[in-house]
C-alpha cells in the first residue's frame, strides 16, 4: 500500500525510532525505574494502605502500661516494652511523668526496661502518670491510671492487621496482676476458650468480623469487654483499599512517566542534526510531516510499551497483594490516560528537540519542561491566584479549579480521577465538568501535533 | 545593470539542474541573507564544481538543491521538474552526499544502508543485496556488519558514497566528497567520480580542492557573499580573466647575446625584455602573440633554445581574483 505523498517515510521513521529507542541504554535504566517505582509502591502502598481500619499499619514498638500497687500501697506504675507480636524489648529507658492535676506535670524519673521488658516506678500517691519510651526515630508512649481495680489483674491491648491481610481482626493482649507481675490469664472469645498468656502476660488472639466479646480470666476473676472487626463494606474507602492505591501510584505513575517520555524523546531531531542523519532524511522521498509523525509514533510506542507493562504488573500486584483489584473502569482508565500523558509529554519535546541545535540545550530543554508541568506550573498559579485575585476569595477559588487546564499532567490527572470511584473523587477529582478536561486535553494534544509540525516544517533542516 | 563579464548567461540546451532567483535569507525577513538571487545551469552528464569561500554560501546552496532547506525565494528545477511542486519525483532520482555525517553509531554499514533503501519501496532482501554491492563497490566489504561508531573519518566518507548511489541516481548533489582524506582516498573520490560521471551522472560537486575541481569539471560555479561571481567553462572563465593583460613569454635557453636580446626587443609588440637564470622573460601587449617571432630572432642570434612557455591561466588565479582573495 502506498502512502499519500504528505505521509511518505513515516512508517520507516516510525519502526527506526521505535527500535533505536528499544534497544537504548536510556529505555533499559528508565524501564527498571519504572517498574520499581510503580510495581513496587504497588505491592509497598497496598500492604501499608489495604487493612480495613485505614492508616493501620503496626507500631514497631508498643509500650503496655498496668497499674500495681506495692505491699505498703504505694502506687506501681509498671510498662512492658515489646514489639507488637511479643518480644520484649530490654534496656529502653522509660520515662516517667505524672499527669495528676494535685502534683502538676512533674518528671517522676526514668528507668530502663529489664531483661525481660519490664520497668516499674513507685510513684507514690500519684493517680495518673504517663510512660514514654523511645525506640529507634520512634517514641511510644502510654497512660497508667490508677483507679480501685474491680479485679484481681489489668489488661493492655491492641488491635491491628497482625497477619498483614487487609483486616485487622489481631488482639494483642498484656495481662499483669495487681503486683505488678504477668499473670496466669486464659482468653476466651464470644464464650470459647483461645489460649493462655505466656510467661511475659501476652497473647495474640484472632477475632471474628463485626463485634465480638473478649473474656480474660485470672484465678477465678473474669473480665470481659466487646470488639469490633470491620467487614469489606465498612472500611474507609477514601483512605484504603485497592482503588486507594491506584490514585497513589496514579500520582507516582505520572511523574516517572512523564520523566520517561522526556528521557526517551529529548534528542529525538536534534540527534539527526548532530549526527548529520536528518539532511540524509529529507533528502530521501520523504515529506516533513511523514518524517515527524514517524519519530512521534516511534518514540511514543518505545514509552508506551514498557509503561503500559508496568502499569498492567502494578495493577495486577494491587490484585495479587489484597485480594482484589481496584475497579476495572479506574484501571483501565488509569492505562489510558498514561498513554496520553505520554503523547503530551513526546509532542513537547519534538517541538524543542527541533529547536536545539546541540545535544545540551536539548537536555536543557527537557530538564525545563519537566520542571514546569510537575513543579513550577503549581508555584506560578499559586503566585498569579494570589496576585490576581488577592481580594476575591470565590474568584482565587475558581482560578484555581480551572488553572489546572493549562497543565497536561494536570489535565490526565483529572481525567483518571473522573473515572475513579465516587467515593475517591474527593482525593484529587475536580468540580469540571467531565467533558472540560476530555475537551482540553483535545484541544492540547492537537495544539501540540500542529505545532510539532509548524516548527519542524521550518525548522527541520536549519 | 553592467555587464557581468564571468556569467554565462545563455541558457544551456537542456540543462539538468536549473536554479534561478534562489536567495536564502535565515531568520526572517530582518536575518542574514546567505543566497541573494543565484542562477546557474548545470548540463547533463558533467560534473559541475561549485567554488567559494567559507560562508560564500556553498552549503545553504547544496542543502537547498538536496532539498534539506527551503528557499526563501527563486526557483529550481531538476530534470525539468520544479524542486517544490514536484519534490518527492525529485527526490526519488536525487542523490545527496552531505559533508560530515557521524550516521547512528549503534547501526551497522550494511543497516544504514537497509533502512534508507527502504524509503525507495526497496525490498528488504533487495535492499540487502544491495547494500553488500555498493559496500563492496565502495571497499567496505569486510566492515559492511561492523557499527558505524567504529568507522575511521574514511569509512564513513565511503559509506556516504554507499549511500548516495542506493536509488542509482540520475543526479547527485555532494559536498566536499574528498575532504579530510588521505592521498589514496582522495585518488579514489577522483577516480570514482570521473566513473560516475562517464555512466551518464549529472554531478553537482563543491570542494575546497581546487586541484580536484580542475581535474573533474569542465564546468565551475563561483559564489561568493551569497552571490555567484562566476558560471562558465575553466577555459572560457581563463581566457576571459587573462583578457586585456600583457602575456609573459618564459623562454629557457643558453648562449643568449646582448645582439639577440636587441633583437628581441624590436619585435612588433614586445614592451620588456628581462633575462633570467633559466634565459630570459618577454613582455608582450596584450592579446598579441610574439612566440614564433621571438624565438625564430634568438635562433638567428645564435641562442640555443631549449622551451617557450606562456603563462597560463590557473583556476586557483580566478578563483583567488574573483572572490578578491577568499579562502577557497
Amino acid at each position: 500500500m502506498k502512502l499519500p505523498g504528505f505521509l511518505r517515510g513515516m512508517p520507516q521513521v516510525a519502526w527506526q525510532e521505535f527500535l533505536v529507542n528499544l534497544k537504548s541504554v536510556r529505555l533499559i535504566i528508565m524501564g527498571l525505574l519504572s517498574a520499581l517505582l510503580i510495581v513496587g509502591g504497588a505491592y509497598g502502598f497496598t500492604t501499608l494502605f489495604s487493612s480495613g481500619g485505614g492508616f493501620g499499619g503496626l507500631p514497631p514498638v508498643v509500650a503496655w502500661g498496668h497499674q500495681a500497687y506495692a505491699s505498703n500501697g504505694s502506687h506501681v506504675a509498671v510498662v512492658w516494652v515489646s514489639d507488637p507480636y511479643g518480644a520484649p524489648v530490654a534496656g529502653r529507658s522509660v520515662e516517667f511523668t505524672n499527669r495528676s492535676p494535685t502534683g502538676g506535670e512533674v518528671a517522676l524519673g526514668t528507668i530502663p526496661t529489664d531483661a525481660n521488658g519490664f520497668a516499674r516506678l513507685d510513684v507514690g500517691n500519684s493517680d495518673y502518670v504517663s510512660a514514654t519510651v523511645r525506640a529507634g526515630t520512634f517514641t511510644v508512649g502510654t497512660g497508667v491510671v490508677f483507679y480501685p481495680p474491680f479485679v484481681n489483674f489489668t489488661t493492655a491491648s491492641l488491635q491491628g492487621d497482625f497477619k498483614r491481610h487487609g483486616r485487622s481482626d489481631g488482639l494483642a493482649l498484656h495481662v499483669m496482676d495487681l503486683r505488678g507481675n504477668p499473670a496466669a490469664a486464659n482468653v476466651s472469645v464470644n464464650g470459647t476458650l483461645t489460649g493462655s498468656v505466656n510467661g511475659y502476660g501476652y497473647l495474640l488472639v484472632d477475632l471474628p468480623v463485626e463485634q465480638s466479646n473478649v473474656t480474660v480470666e485470672v484465678a477465678g476473676e473474669a473480665e470481659t469487654f466487646p470488639t469490633y472487626v470491620p467487614g469489606d463494606s465498612n472500611g474507609a474507602p477514601f483512605t484504603s483499599g485497592p482503588d486507594f492505591v491506584l490514585v497513589v501510584i496514579a500520582s507516582l505513575s505520572f511523574l516517572v512517566i512523564s520523566i520517561f517520555a522526556i528521557v526517551l524523546s529529548f534528542d529525538a531531531v536534534s540527534k539527526e542534526r548532530v549526527q548529520g542523519t536528518m539532511d540524509l532524511l529529507l533528502s530521501r522521498p520523504t515529506s516533513r510531516t511523514g518524517i515527524l509523525l514517524g519519530k512521534f509514533l516511534g518514540a511514543f510506542g518505545a514509552v508506551a510499551l514498557p509503561v503500559t507493562l508496568v502499569n498492567l504488573a502494578g495493577v495486577g500486584v494491587i490484585t495479587a497483594v489484597s485480594g482484589k483489584g481496584p475497579t476495572g473502569s479506574f484501571a483501565a482508565a488509569f492505562v489510558g490516560v498514561s498513554l496520553l500523558l505520554i503523547a503530551f509529554y513526546v509532542l513537547m519535546q519534538l517541538i524543542f528537540s527541533t529547536f536545539a541545535k546541540t545535544s545540551g540545550t536539548a537536555v536543557l530543554f527537557g530538564v525545563l519542561v519537566w520542571l514546569l508541568f510537575n513543579i513550577l506550573y503549581t508555584i506560578v498559579v499559586a503566585v498569579v491566584a494570589g496576585a490576581v485575585f488577592y481580594y476575591d476569595a470565590a474568584g482565587y477559588f475558581r482560578f484555581t479549579q480551572v488553572a489546572g487546564l493549562g497543565n497536561p499532567t494536570s489535565i490526565c490527572s483529572m481525567l483518571v480521577s473522573l473515572a475513579a470511584p465516587a467515593s475517591l473523587q474527593g482525593i484529587s477529582g475536580t468540580s469540571l465538568e467531565p467533558a472540560i478536561p476530555g475537551a482540553a486535553a483535545v484541544v492540547w494534544f492537537v495544539g501540540l501535533l500542529a505545532l510539532a509540525l509548524w516548527t519542524f516544517h521550518r525548522k527541520a533542516g536549519e | 545593470m553592467a555587464p557581468q563579464p564571468f556569467l554565462w548567461t545563455d541558457a544551456l540546451p537542456a540543462a539538468v539542474i536549473e536554479v534561478e532567483g534562489l536567495t536564502k535569507v535565515y531568520g526572517g525577513s530582518r536575518g542574514v541573507k546567505a543566497l541573494d538571487n543565484v542562477t546557474f545551469q548545470v548540463p547533463p552528464k558533467s560534473v559541475f564544481g561549485f567554488l567559494g569561500p567559507n560562508g560564500a554560501g556553498k552549503t545553504t546552496t547544496i542543502r537547498i538543491l538536496g532539498t534539506v532547506l527551503e528557499p526563501t525565494a527563486g526557483t529550481i528545477r531538476i530534470d525539468g521538474r520544479d524542486l517544490r511542486k514536484e519534490s518527492l519525483k525529485v527526490k526519488e532520482r536525487l542523490g545527496l552526499m552531505p559533508d560530515e555525517v557521524l550516521y547512528y553509531p549503534t547501526l551497522t554499514g550494511l543497516q544504514h544502508l537497509v533502512y534508507y533503501a527502504s524509503f525507495y519501496g526497496i525490498r528488504r532482501s533487495e535492499a540487502r543485496k544491495r547494500g553488500r554491492d555498493l559496500l563492496e563497490q565502495v571497499g567496505l566489504a569486510d566492515a559492511l556488519d561492523k557499527k558505524v561508531k567504529a568507522y575511521s573519518h574514511g569509512m564513513r566518507k565511503r559509506l556516504s558514497l554507499a549511500q548516495c548511489l542506493l536509488n542509482d541516481p540520475d543526479v547527485m548533489i555532494m559536498d566536499e566528497p574528498a575532504s579530510g582524506l588521505d592521498p589514496q582516498g582522495m585518488r579514489y573520490y577522483r577516480d570514482h567520480i570521473r566513473w560516475l560521471a562517464q555512466q551518464g551522472k549529472t554531478i553537482f560537486l563543491s570542494s575546497h580542492m581546487l586541484y580536484e575541481v580542475e581535474q573533474l569539471c569542465e564546468r565551475v560555479g563561483i559564489i561568493d557573499r551569497g552571490k555567484i561571481v562566476a558560471v562558465d567553462t575553466i577555459a572560457n572563465l581563463s581566457a576571459r580573466l587573462s583578457a586585456g593583460a600583457p602575456v609573459v613569454l618564459h623562454v629557457t635557453a643558453t648562449g643568449i647575446t646582448e645582439a639577440a636580446l636587441q633583437a628581441v626587443a624590436a619585435i612588433h609588440g614586445v614592451t620588456g625584455v628581462q633575462p633570467t637564470p633559466m634565459g630570459v622573460d618577454v613582455t608582450t601587449q596584450p592579446g598579441s602573440d610574439a612566440s614564433a617571432e621571438v624565438s625564430r630572432a634568438l635562433v638567428f642570434a645564435g641562442a640555443q633554445l631549449r622551451a617557450l612557455t606562456t603563462d597560463q591561466r590557473s583556476l586557483e588565479d580566478l578563483f583567488l581574483t574573483l572572490t578578491k582573495g577568499g579562502d577557497a
